[in-house]
Order: structure tokens, then sequence, then C-alpha cells
């Protein structure tokens, strides 16, 4: 491997995480929030698991069935989801999630509450996961500049426009939210061969909550948004670790010389240990900061707009 | 008379909506012609709106029947509807604020561009991703094009939201003839337009009718209304008072009763 096994971790977490968040994307382009993108990344999990597992079939087939196997699902659930909307549906995806964690919990075939053990482990994960954020990336700039993509964008600006503009948005809203689901299953799937174990408490409704943030604080206008988020929010508690490590070079001498300069320095080792609590705190502070200085995310449609031209602009001056 | 038949753009026959115990619209009977510019009339509650929102299929009424070219609309949905060639504006502008003014006449070629979902995935992802950029290029000139009839070619990149009140309600004009309709459903276009707009508008309208579109139109606008429309409908409470060409409309007794005591006047 190119990389040492702390930075390959690292980031194949980030690009599953990335990936997951397109899952929160796509529905959200037609204004669906679900806040149960954890529960199809269980069901992912799960469908890759038997298939690798219990019937002995390639990694491959394992991603495609998952993705399948979530997206039939994600219609599934989209049905009822159709009808609601805001807080309602926010309420339907989570109960959704909650269902997944029970039947994972409860089913002897999966391990119940031993969890899903013995998964074989896939050493080239990294390169299915940044592979797939290639081909979604591909996909989505298609999709940007298509009549399906700008149907959807207009279902989430005014459904009954849209629907007097001609689109089924029936249709249109199930696909996209089968689709979501179908990116998630894939995430959960390769979580679940790069970890080799997963259980009721890997996709528990934090995680759903978390993928949401990584959406949100990216922006989820453009799908740059997602990528930005996920990456930001991942590497973050990394990056405060790494100025923890960057500390410890620091000889006694110097803090003994600073009046108070022990515990400022105990105080600042411990608080950039983000473990799990104060990593919640945080994004819980991140996501009140952004919601009042910048709600729409870090990047909008219009911000990207504003890049590409500013980026013709400059090569027109060159030239 | 069947050769009177074809000549009919739109039939509504004893149509009835009511909400509770209060009837919006009563047995009402309309026939808006073929290439006329046709306006509905009344004064406030008469229930103008309903008729629109039962026309395009975002209320379903109560009785009666709605034909338009032959199709018995029924409980069409409204995108069905506009595949059938009806397209509408709204009293309230309703644009995607968000997408650029370009982004939102191309929503109107929707149905253009190709007739179910499974098409398009499978066409702009797994096989023809060329043709589909070819197609792409087409639908935005087509829109540049309709952008440029309404003079706004130059603001096509801006968002909807940047506009101002006038070229909003042109954009939402504009983005209902990218439908490419044979009947436009315009719901008071010239709500809270100035004097000089509302006769840019009233230009804009003829035009549109000259290109073969049938128009209903519901409007406050009485020198519009009378200046544009080849037949008027009045409302009064729910029901279909009166029928007939401006001067006739104009000569009611009946029309000026319904309007007296109102503070608008004919």
């Amino acid at each position: 491997m190119i990389f040492d096994a702390y930075i390959q971790s690292l980031l194949v977490f980030t690009g599953i995480n990335i990936i997951a968040a397109f899952s929160f994307y796509v529905p959200f382009k037609t204004g669906q929030v679900s806040l149960g993108q954890a529960g199809f990344m269980g069901v992912g999990a799960y469908a890759a698991g038997i298939i690798t597992v219990k019937f002995g079939l390639p990694y491959p087939l394992g991603l495609l069935f998952a993705g399948l196997v979530s997206g039939v699902v994600g219609v599934c659930v989209g049905f009822p989801a159709l009808r609601i909307r805001g807080i309602y549906l926010l309420l339907l995806t989570l109960g959704f999630a909650q269902i997944v964690q029970v039947v994972a919990l409860t089913w002897d075939y999966t391990g119940a509450h031993d969890g899903f053990q013995g998964i074989p482990y896939q050493e080239y994960t990294i390169f299915y996961v940044y592979g797939t954020i290639v081909i979604l990336l591909l996909f989505f700039s298609r999709l940007e500049r298509s009549s399906l993509g700008r149907a959807m964008l207009s279902i989430h600006e005014d459904e009954e426009a849209a629907e007097v503009m001609g689109i089924d948005v029936v249709r249109t809203k199930l696909f996209a939210f089968g689709v979501g689901a179908l990116i998630a299953g894939i995430a959960g799937a390769m979580f679940a061969h790069y970890t080799t174990y997963v259980d009721s408490r890997t996709f528990n409704i934090l995680l759903g909550v978390e993928i949401l943030m990584f959406a949100v604080v990216g922006g989820v206008t453009t799908y740059w948004g997602p990528i930005l988020g996920a990456a930001f929010l991942t590497l973050l508690p990394e990056g405060l670790r790494g100025i923890r490590d960057l500390m410890e070079l620091i000889p006694v001498s110097a803090t003994d010389a600073i009046p108070y300069g022990n515990p400022i320095y105990d105080w600042m080792y411990e608080f950039l240990d983000f473990e799990n609590e104060k990593r919640l705190i945080a994004y819980g502070l991140i996501l009140i900061a952004m919601m009042i200085l910048r709600p729409q995310g870090l990047l909008t449609r219009r911000t990207v707009r504003r890049l590409k031209f500013w980026k013709r602009d400059l090569a027109s001056a060159r030239s | 008379m069947p050769a009177a038949e074809n000549h009919i753009a739109l039939r509504v026959e004893r149509v009835s909506k009511r909400f509770g115990g209060f009837y919006a619209l009563r047995d009402v009977n309309l026939e808006v012609r073929q290439g006329d510019i046709h306006a509905i009339i009344g004064p406030n509650g008469a229930g103008k709106t309903t008729m629109f929102n039962i026309l395009s299929g975002i209320l379903t009424p109560d009785q009666g029947q709605i034909i338009f070219e032959g199709h018995d609309l029924g409980k069409l949905k409204p995108y069905r509807r506009t595949e059938l060639g009806m397209a509408r504006t709204f009293q309230n502008i309703r644009l995607f604020e968000h997408m650029t003014v370009l982004e939102n006449v191309m929503v109107g070629e929707h149905g253009k561009a190709f007739s179910s979902l499974w098409n398009a995935f499978h066409k702009a992802v797994l096989y023809r991703p060329f043709s589909r950029v070819v197609e792409e290029q087409r639908m935005r000139d087509r829109a540049m094009e309709l952008l440029g009839f309404a003079a706004l070619a130059d603001r096509h990149d801006a968002d909807a939201d940047d506009l101002s009140y006038g070229e909003r309600r042109l954009l939402e004009l504009t983005r209902a003839l990218a439908i490419e309709p044979s009947l436009l459903l315009l719901d008071e276009p010239a709500a809270g337009m100035n004097p000089q707009e509302t006769d840019s508008l009233n230009q804009y309208i003829k035009r549109i009718r000259d290109k073969g579109v049938t128009i209903v139109l519901v409007e406050h606008d009485m020198n519009l209304v009378m200046d544009i429309s080849d037949r008027i409908t009045v409302l009064s409470f729910g029901e279909k008072i009166a029928e007939g060409m401006p001067h006739e409309i104009q000569a009611d007794p009946a029309v000026v009763e319904a309007y007296l005591g109102s503070e608008e006047t004919l």
C-alpha cells in the first residue's frame, strides 16, 4: 500500500462518509429530508454480509446486491414518505432506522445481538470507495445539466408549480429516494467489509444525524457540498488530535516558564482529544453556528457557479 | 353541430365545487373557442381562482366534466394535463426561486425532453451520453429564444429571485410558454403591474394568441380585459351570470348589478 495504515483508514472512512452524505443529497434534491440514511447503510451492510459470508459470493457482487436491496427498500419506504414532508418525514425516516436496528438485533441468521461477525476484509476498499465517488460525481454532474436534475430541483422549490410544468412529482421523488437509499446501501456494504464486523448499534440514529450534518454543513444545493462537509467533519477531530501530538513536542521547561503554563497546557491537551461525546458536542455547536451564519451550507450552487465564472474569466484574461 | 365542435378548445360542463357548505362554483358551463382570448371576470370571491385550480387539476370538481380538445380531464393529475398541452401561471407568481432564469424556462421544456424518467436515466447515464448533450443544447437554445421573445435573454444567468416584479411575471409567462401549450391559463397576469408594464403585457398576450394559442385569463384590470378579450364570462358567487363579447358584457344589466357596491367598476 502507498499509505500507512492510519492514513489509509482515515481516507477510507472519509470516503465512506462522503458517499453517505451523497445518499442524503439525492433525496434532498427533491426536498426530502431523511434521517434514516444510517438505516439504509445498515440494510446494505447486512445484505452484502449475507451475500459474501452465507453464500460465499465475491465482494463486487455483494456491493451490487447491497445497493439493489437497499434501493428496493428505499422505494418501499419512499411510498409513505411521498405524502408527508418536513418534521413528519424526519420522524418517518427515523422510525425506519429504528426498525432496521431492531431487526439487526433480533435476527438470528445474522448473529442477532452478537453482531454480524467474520465479514471478509476487503483490502482494496480504498479503491472501491474512491471509484464509487468518481462515478457518483460523473453522474451528478450530468444530472445537474439534465431535465431530470432540473425537475428534481424544481420539486424542491415548489412542488405544485413543478407538477403544473408537466413533471411527474410522485415518480421523481420516489426515484430520488430510491437512488439515495441505493447509495447509502453501497456505503454500508463497504463499511462492513472494511471493519469486518457490524452489529445493531453500528448504524444508529446518531450516524443518521452525522450524515445529515455532513451534507448540511457542506451545502446541499451542490454536489461539492457533501464532499466538503464530510471531509471537513471527518478530518477535523483527527486534525485536532494531530495538534495534540505536536503539543507533546513542547518541552516541559517551556510551559514551566509561562505563568499558569501547565494548567493551560493540560486543559488544551485534554480539550483537543475529540472522542465521541466531545465530537458530538462540537457537531452541535458547529450546526448552531452554521444555522445562524450560513444556513445554506458552506457551498451553494451560486458559489460554485461564481467559481466557474471566475475560472473562465481568469482563463480568458490569460489568453 | 360536429363542425362547431372542432372549434371548441375547452368545454366545462355543469361544474360544481363546494367548500363546506359554501358553493365556490355551482353548475358552471363554459366554452372556450380555439384561438380566442377568453376572460373570466367577477367580483372578489366569485370563484375565478377555484375555476382555474379545477381546470389545471389542483382541485377536483365535486360534479361536472371538463373536456379539453376531446379528452375528458376527469381526475387527471396536473402533469398529465400539461402533457396534453395545457399551461398555467399563478396569481402569486410561483417561480423556482433558487434556479436561474434559464433553468426556470428549461423546466417548462421538461415534457419535450422525454416522456419517462426511466427513459431519461437509461439514455442519459447508460447509453447515449453525447446525444443527450446535443438535446440539452437544443433545449437551451430554444429556451434562450423564448427568453429573447420576452426580452429577458440578457438576464438568463440571474437567479429567479433576483428579478424585478415585472420581469418575474414575464418569466413565469415564458416558462409556461416553454411547454408549447395549445391552451394557456393566466391567473391575474397584470396584478401589481404599473400601466406601462400592463401595456407591454397586453402586447405580449396578443402576440401569444397570434401564434395560435388559446388563452383563458382571470383579471381584475378591466381596461386590459375589455381591450384584449374576444369573449368574456362573468361569475358571481359561484354562478355564471353573463357571457359574451366585451361590448355586450359592458351593457349587461346583470353584470352591472353584480359589480354595484363592490369597489371595482367596469
